[in-house]
């Protein structure tokens, strides 16, 4: 990058987030630090605001307070030309995969490359073969979207989150949909990318196994605010009760099955 | 709403003339796809429709030259509506519901599927990437297919008269090509170009600011569509009066 700025300790940093939809507080004073080559990870039940929090961080909302700082470059007040060079500095792995059903997955996996440098088409295919050969799909290059199931389509899309050898990758639910051994393998993936080339990742993830397994951080969102954060260590030894319910998955407890607690009679016979 | 509908517009026109600034050239390979897409697979349809309307005006201007004792005029009525109104209208009419409503209906899928949220984060920007080919192709299209449907509207009058209201093939020719003058052609086409860039905008915009899911594609997808027509309506008004009034 031409600008030099003082290195950050952090890859990532999150100062007091804050985000309303209308009335409803999504995010309420968020604050965390990713350092170099760490694997944080997000947890929280359904609509706990993870998801917010993560769209936040890759710039496709803005918050109404907070800052956020990707390798010391604040991002929240940055346009879009200046958002989109941090950007080719971070891959992200959605949920669904978002691939391009227009597209072949070698095309998918090729289009960061031949659109956002001048890469030659021959250097990109061999990028491309490189990248799926990493996710474990050699020979997949011809095929469509439409023609693979849901699990390669999200290797796919972890091939072309790590197309322009990004130092940040941000995952949305990676195992979510994978078979066990899938899992392992997008799994292992992460673990081996933070060793070897010093990347750092955020996972935002409910799959307990699979954080347990690839966190070296781990924060918990309930309500929109952090309720626990530390190593895995910590976070399986924190007495919150809302936080051991989560881990463990216990159908009641603090967070209620219920959505009130008033009583079931008088709900049901009300008009 | 206006003002978001102004802006994609603005950046998209922008980002068509960037190459000519010495800026990254278009992706040529989407543009041909699109104008395939929307220009060759509309010939069809713009072809019928066409043929079926220069008929109809045929029929129904003999109908009216007859009691005059004119019914030759028939000539004069079909070339001068269908190069000056009905070819333009008549095809944009067609793209806007074959064309159109399919770009919003892509556009706004891939805006559900977090597509175009991706493109956004690989840095790549959605309007180079998906608008520009797309209205591009569309304002090139939309008069070449204009001029298509034009020719088989004028042959289809032709016919007709020919065969059913037995006039001379040669002196129908001739007087259709007494009644026009080049500028009917021409103020058809421009007509034309203009459809092709209010349809082009109004469906990419409709198509990249969905939200809901499949429910909210269909509302756009119909919003598209109707925003289109009335649009095209009120812009062939104003060209009429600023053309042909001034």
């Amino acid at each position: 990058m031409s600008e030099t700025k003082p290195k950050s300790p952090y890859a990532l940093e999150v100062r007091g987030l804050c985000r309303s939809f209308g009335s409803r507080k999504i995010l309420s004073d968020v604050s965390f630090q990713l350092k170099h080559g760490e694997i944080l990870i997000i947890m929280g039940g359904s609509g706990c605001g993870k998801s917010t929090l993560l769209r936040h961080i890759i710039g496709a909302l803005k918050p109404d307070a907070g800052e956020i700082y990707i390798h010391g470059t604040e991002i929240t007040k940055l346009n879009d030309e200046e958002l989109s060079k941090v950007r080719k500095r971070f891959g992200m792995l959605f949920q669904t995969g978002a691939l391009f059903n227009s597209l072949t997955v070698g095309e998918n996996v090729a289009l960061p490359l031949l659109e956002s440098s001048d890469v030659a088409p021959n250097i990109a295919d061999l990028v491309v073969k490189l990248k799926l050969e990493l996710v474990g799909l050699t020979g997949f290059e011809h095929l469509k979207p439409a023609q693979i199931s849901g699990g390669m389509k999200k290797r796919v899309g972890m091939a072309r989150a790590l197309a322009l050898d990004p130092d940040l990758l941000f995952c949305d639910e990676p195992t979510a949909g994978l078979d066990p051994v899938m899992t392992a393998v997008i799994d292992t993936l992460t673990v081996d990318l933070t060793k070897k080339l010093g990347l750092s990742a955020v996972v935002v993830t409910h799959d307990m196994t699979s954080a347990f397994r690839i966190a070296t951080q781990m924060i918990f969102l309930f309500d929109g605010k952090i309720i626990a954060s530390g190593t895995p260590d910590e976070i399986k030894n924190n007495p919150d009760p809302i936080l051991q319910q989560f881990i463990n998955g216990y159908p009641d407890g603090p967070i209620p099955f219920k959505l009130s607690k008033d009583d079931y009679f008088k709900r049901l016979m009300e008009p | 709403m206006l003002l978001a509908y102004a802006q994609l517009s603005l950046r998209a026109f922008a980002a068509i003339f960037a190459p000519l600034l010495g800026q990254r050239s278009w992706r040529l390979s989407a543009l041909f796809n699109q104008m395939v897409n929307i220009g060759v697979a509309s010939m069809p349809t713009v072809a019928l429709a066409n043929f079926l309307l220069g008929i109809v005006l045929a029929i129904q201007g003999a109908g009216q030259f007859q009691k005059l004792g004119a019914t030759a005029l028939v000539a004069n009525l079909v070339a001068f509506s269908i190069l000056r109104e009905i070819g333009p209208l008549i095809t944009a009419v067609i793209v806007i519901g074959r064309s159109g409503s399919a770009i919003t209906a892509e556009l706004g899928t891939m805006k559900v599927a977090e597509e175009i949220e991706a493109l956004n984060v690989m840095g790549i920007d959605p309007v180079k990437f998906l608008v520009v080919p797309r209205l591009l192709a569309m304002i090139l299209m939309m008069p070449v297919l204009t001029v298509l449907g034009e020719g088989i509207g004028l042959f289809a009058g032709w016919l007709i008269s020919v065969t059913s209201l037995h006039l001379d093939p040669v002196f129908y020719v001739a007087n259709s090509i007494d009644a026009v003058e080049q500028k009917d052609l021409f103020t058809g086409l421009l007509k034309a170009l203009i459809f092709g860039g209010v349809v082009g905008t109004v469906a990419c915009y409709y198509g990249i600011q969905v939200e809901g899911g499949a429910e909210g594609v269909g509302k756009a997808t119909t919003k598209s569509v109707v925003t289109s027509l009335t649009s095209m309506l009120a812009m062939d008004a104003l060209l009429t009066t600023l053309i042909y009034f001034t």
